[in-house]
């Protein structure tokens, strides 16, 4: 078996060219006996955390099968210049990494969304510890030559020149060419295959990206396809064959891969500390807020099983090290609450189970009622920072955005993308333009396509278009549709969430200027943030909390009262008489028609019965047949049940008239009744919340049943 | 507008003519003649509603495409005043004859002629010569017309004589024109104090779009029919002429002006057109092409007389007419100092063979977007001026490819070591072949989305071979190579 690691790789994070997803990449090279692979995208690192996470499944399961050697993800990327030949980059290490980054960063500052404009300039400053190979051009050029030189004077010792046998006929006479100008320059020479997708088979859908970037159809692109299907990954045998007359290029390929050990695990993330802790650490810092909230919440001292509750929480944050998140996210809506005119802002989701957020006034539910679970918010199993999200007004979020960015720095601070990518509609509609299909044909078929879907247009379907299932483009557009559907498009910046970092984050992760003026973007989207376990704070847009401050507004301009969200009067008989009529239009959450139809039944009396209302409305518990055993309880034409075993769970259950609709109640049954722990509860429900991707809520359930059916 | 038909009963002449169309399923008068308009007929009247009144009607069933294509003709006929002519409607023609005036005396008289010579042809006409399309448009649909049925505004009678016409004069749909009558706006002039404002949100802007053109206060193109080509020469001929000689002598002084008229502008014609009108209307076009700009005239005068024979001269020839129809920049040329025109080229050869022979049977090769050899050049006419874009570097010159390329590639016995390394022997209509110097593979896979079925058979491994006797050839192997199968090989080309 002749060892060899392909180091020229494309991907489909270079957009419209790569057609290959990393993972597909990583588990081909595996397949072939590749002991790794380097992930090597034109100006951008966006691919590089999935072509890591992929590849250390692919170990796993590797390892799982005995393999010790196991398989690694080389992290690199394509360096197109505005002015020298390109290079690939290859960090040997953890600093040389953090200098890759920054050499995108700079590139991407300077240049509009889309484009990375780096010189041959910004080279020297960040070349150390990267291993750098030379890639030739198509003809051979003399100017070349010279940068060649250069490059082998200036990084001796890490700089490498690609040979590729391309299938053109003069292979022969190239390799000896390339091989003659390594000797004088001082380069040595390297094999690679510069590959564009992972098996041969993907060569089609190749061409049909290059027709898409190009903005041609497949009849027309001619000559500006390749011509035929050699990019893809080979195993080492034939690249020995290959490069039979320079066994040297290819033990080189090992050499360096020997030599680039860094892994994305050592990143390590550090949150931002904060200013003003007057010498105080962050724990002590987050007990003190906590404290001061404490007194503000409660006047009249606070309750016990509350103080029970904020202890345990912060000894949590504390093992856990996540002060400084929820420190950033207290200023964050401290800056808010304290401006000239406040922004009317608010917590919610899962983190309206904790004690601390409520003391530190970034959520409103009060644990005094004593239902709070914090393993819905935070767990120790599940080594995740925590995710709070912070409603702003809508209309002026921006001015929060621009606070933070104003406070921590655009070095610092950056929104999180979002990697948008093909779905069926769309990848049908290039696939056909560049396929010739006319616009209506393309157009029928994607009026077959509900919604938001991926599956596939069964042939049933095109045939009652009137179209012929079997006619050879329209099957090739099919399938190349399908197999496009997934893909990469373009990155675009997610909604509101932010990344902050206490150095600089162009040393993490390269940062591009979106579209919009004055924003700034990461390249990685939030699963790539998760799996590298990195911060991020969600700041969001409410349209309702600005219809609030309106709201408040007009009173106080109309009739002098200076009313807030905590002031406002609560349980107002007028108010629930209305929405017991179901005139609710204009309110939120329960305007929907399906609401409107439910409010009269239900007839809520109290917030807690609207609480109830909103979330019975849904599909889950439609389907699940829990309404109308609830209104009938309600209504009293049934009893509430009898609880099993000393009525356990009676203070679960008896809220919602022993029906179970909320994701803590089931998972409280669960700690209650199964004597599951609070993190395996939180796995339940985890699962159970994405039992359509991952089937192993089956695990849990047998788990869950068995233990209720042992106690009884 | 119908043509009366000329038939051969007399009786039937003095009937009036209808004609009948089915629309909605009423049979309703497509059109009436003049004497049936006399008796109280209008189009749109329904059938039974005509025969209660006159019983005895001659009917035709209405004919759209054919009267489509007489309107067509006619507008190519009116060719003749200029070239600027455009069909309108169902019943109308568009002539643009600013500055076709000094071929004539007067506007007066073009349009006269116009008419009259309608009429000889069978068609009763109405025109009007105006600034503004619209203006002709209203004058010669809802005016009165004197008896000559023509009428000539000057340039400041247009917002006079528009005044006292209808508003349908405007060419608006027809529910805006009822609405405007409804309000009270019967005539143009009307309209003409209104204030805009008003308008536009109940009628939409159409109404004071079209005000506008026919005031010519907005520029209002009309799309000409045939292209527009400003470099033409034509000559009325005071007799009809139909012999062969005479057209040729005409064409040779025709062909004189042009060519000067050419020389001086420095361009030359790639394709000239040669229309010989005919007394009875129809006209004779004979066309040359050329594979170079060229404006001398015994070239391009010998390319067209040996067309001659082409035309039929009918009843006689009135007017002849040259015209250039695609012309490019060309340098003068010095005369050598005995004055004969040489041309060092071969291209008058090439002309005279290509407008004898056929442009389709005399080729030459153009570059296309292909990697596949047999599609990479394409045989096209000399005279075809569409390629001429395509450049000598459009010809990859990066591979070397061979001179000559066989249509249908011969099958070879080869022996050549696996899996692809350049064969060592070949064999070719059983003369064998030892290969001295070979270069290769160069790889080069079918086109997929023409040959889908293709798989790894649709790959061609291309070898440049030289033999012992210095002979070089283009082989290639069809698919990869496979252990249980033999492969096959095939001769493409040969080299210089």
């Amino acid at each position: 078996m002749i060892d060899y690691v392909e180091l020229t790789v494309t991907s489909n994070f270079t957009f419209l060219e790569g057609a290959s997803h990393p993972g597909e990449l990583a588990r081909q090279a595996a397949r072939l006996g590749h002991k790794a692979v380097a992930i090597t995208d034109r100006n951008t690192l966006g691919g590089v955390v999935r072509a890591w996470s992929e590849a250390n499944d692919v170990a796993a399961e590797l390892k799982a099968d005995g393999e010790e050697d196991g398989f690694r993800s080389i992290i690199g990327c394509r360096l197109d210049f505005r002015d020298r030949p390109s290079l690939v980059c290859l960090p040997t290490d953890k600093q040389a990494y953090h200098r890759l980054s920054r050499l995108l960063t700079i590139g991407k500052r300077r240049a509009p969304k889309g484009e990375c404009w780096i010189d041959a300039a910004d080279l020297p400053d960040h070349a150390e510890g990267q291993i750098l190979i030379l890639l030739p051009p198509d003809e051979a050029d003399p100017d070349f030559e010279l940068w060649a030189r250069k490059d082998g004077q200036a990084f001796a010792g890490s700089c490498y020149l690609a040979g590729q046998h391309r299938y053109r006929g003069d292979d022969a006479q190239r390799l000896a060419w390339l091989a003659a100008l390594a000797d004088r320059a001082g380069l040595p020479l390297v094999a690679t295959n510069d590959v564009l997708y992972h098996a041969p088979e993907r060569r089609v859908l190749q061409d049909v990206l290059a027709c898409v970037r190009l903005k041609c159809a497949i009849d027309q692109a001619g000559r500006q396809l390749e011509a035929h299907a050699e990019r893809h990954l080979k195993p080492g045998s034939e690249m020995a064959r290959l490069f039979h007359h320079y066994p040297d290029a290819l033990a080189r390929t090992i050499e360096i891969a020997n030599r680039c050990r860094f892994d994305m695990g050592s990143l390590k993330y550090e949150y931002p500390d904060e200013e003003g802790l007057d010498g105080r650490t962050v724990a002590q810092e987050l007990v003190h807020r906590v404290e001061d909230g404490i007194r503000f919440r409660y006047p009249d001292g606070v309750p016990d099983n509350v103080r029970k509750q904020i202890d345990k929480e912060i000894l949590l944050v504390a093992e856990l090290g996540y002060e400084p998140y929820f420190l950033t996210v207290h200023d964050i809506v401290r800056y808010a609450r304290g401006l000239e005119k406040p922004i009317l802002c608010q917590g919610r989701g899962s983190a309206a189970n904790s004690a601390i957020c409520y003391c530190l006034r970034i959520t409103e539910i009060d644990p005094v009622s004593g239902n709070c679970l914090f393993e819905r918010f935070l767990s120790q199993e599940r080594r995740e920072p925590p995710d709070i999200d912070v409603d702003f007004e809508h209309e002026r979020r921006e001015e929060v955005i621009q606070h933070i960015y104003a406070h921590y720095g655009r070095h610092r601070a950056g929104l999180a993308a979002t990697v948008i990518c093909y779905r069926m509609r769309a990848a049908l509609r290039d696939v056909g333009k560049v396929m010739g299909l006319s616009s209506d044909a393309v157009a029928a078929l994607n009026g077959t396509i509900w919604g938001w879907s991926n599956q596939g247009l069964p042939e049933n379907r095109v045939r009652e278009l009137g179209l012929d299932p079997n006619d050879p483009r329209l099957a090739m557009t099919l399938m190349l549709a399908q197999e496009l559907t997934g893909f990469p498009r373009h990155l675009s910046q997610h909604v509101g969430g932010f990344v902050i970092t206490k150095g600089p984050l162009g040393d993490l992760v390269p940062i591009s200027n979106a579209a919009m003026v004055d924003r700034t973007v990461v390249e990685w989207d939030k699963d790539d943030l998760d799996a590298l376990r990195i911060l991020k704070i969600d700041v969001l847009a409410l349209g309702m909390l600005t219809c609030l401050r309106k709201g408040f507004d007009l009173i106080r301009e109309h009739f002098g009262d200076a009313w807030t969200i905590a002031t406002v009067p609560q349980e107002v008989p007028g108010v629930y008489e209305m929405i017991q009529r179901a005139d609710t239009i204009g309110v939120f959450q329960i305007e929907s028609r399906a609401q409107m139809s439910m409010l009269p039944r239900l007839k809520p009396q109290n917030f807690y019965d609207l609480v109830i209302e909103v979330a019975i409305v849904r599909p889950g518990p439609i389907q699940g047949d829990m309404v109308h055993p609830y209104l009938r309880r309600r209504d009293g034409k049934e009893p509430e049940p009898k609880y099993p075993c000393n009525e356990e769970l009676k203070p679960v259950l008896s809220k919602t008239l022993g029906v179970p609709l909320f994701q803590e109640q089931a998972m409280r049954i669960a700690m209650v009744a199964g004597e599951f722990t609070g993190s395996e509860a939180d796995k339940l429900r985890r699962s159970m919340a994405t039992f359509r991707k991952n089937g192993d809520v089956d695990k849990f359930k047998d788990r869950l049943v068995g233990r209720m059916i042992d106690r009884g | 507008m119908h043509r009366r038909q000329r038939s051969g009963k007399p009786a039937s002449e003095t009937l009036p003519l209808v004609t009948v169309a089915d629309i909605a399923g009423r049979r309703v008068l497509a059109a009436v003649d003049p004497a049936a308009a006399l008796l109280g007929l209008a189009p749109g009247m329904s059938l039974a509603d005509a025969r209660a009144r006159l019983p005895d009607l001659w009917l035709v069933d209405a004919d759209p495409a054919g009267d489509a294509k007489a309107l067509a003709a006619f507008s190519d006929w009116c060719g003749r005043f200029t070239p600027w002519t455009s069909v309108d409607g169902a019943d109308g023609v568009w002539l643009d004859i600013t500055g076709c005036v000094p071929l004539v005396e007067s506007e007066a008289a073009l349009a006269l002629d116009l008419v009259a010579r309608a009429a000889q042809l069978g068609f009763t006409a109405r025109a009007a010569v105006a600034d503004t399309p619209g203006a002709a448009w209203a004058v010669a649909r809802y005016a009165e017309l004197p008896a000559t049925s023509v009428r000539i505004l000057g340039g400041s009678e247009t917002r006079m004589a528009l005044a006292p016409l209808p508003v349908a004069g405007l060419r608006l749909p027809a529910e805006i024109v009822q609405d405007l009558k409804r309000l009270g706006l019967k005539q143009i002039g009307d309209l003409y104090g209104m204030a805009r404002a008003p308008l536009a949100p109940r009628f939409g802007e159409a109404v004071a779009r079209r005000l506008d053109q026919a005031l010519g206060l907005l520029e209002e193109p009309i799309s000409p029919r045939q292209p527009i080509v400003p470099r033409l020469v034509r000559r009325i001929l005071a007799e009809p002429i139909s012999t062969p000689e005479a057209i040729e002598i005409g064409l040779e002084q025709l062909m004189a002006l042009l060519c000067r008229q050419l020389e001086e502008e420095g361009l030359g014609a790639r394709q000239l057109e040669f229309a010989c009108f005919r007394v009875d209307g129809r006209v004779e076009r004979i066309a040359i092409g050329t594979s170079r700009p060229s404006h001398a005239p015994a070239h391009l005068g010998r390319l067209l007389a040996e067309k001659i024979c082409q035309i039929a001269p009918g009843f006689g020839i009135e007017l002849l007419q040259l015209r250039a129809l695609a012309v490019e920049p060309l340098a003068a040329q010095q005369l050598g100092l005995d004055a004969k025109e040489t041309d060092g080229t071969v291209a008058p050869l090439v002309d005279r063979l290509a407008n004898r022979l056929g442009a389709r049977n005399v080729l030459r090769l153009v570059p296309e977007n292909s990697h596949l050899p047999e599609r990479a050049a394409r045989a096209v006419s000399v005279l075809d001026g569409r390629h001429d874009a395509k450049r000598p570097q459009d010809w990859p010159v990066a591979r070397p490819r061979p001179i000559r390329l066989l249509a249908y590639p011969d099958p070879i016995e080869v022996m050549a070591p696996v899996p692809d390394d350049p064969p060592l022997m070949f064999r070719w209509r059983r003369v064998p072949h030892r290969v001295r110097r070979a270069e290769g593979p160069e790889r080069i896979a079918l086109e997929w989305w023409r040959e889908p079925e293709a798989g790894t058979d649709g790959i061609r491994d291309y070898y440049r071979v030289e033999d012992e006797a210095g002979r070089r050839f283009w082989l290639y192997r069809r698919g990869l190579y496979r252990p249980e199968t033999p492969p096959a090989w095939f001769l493409h080309g040969f080299f210089a």
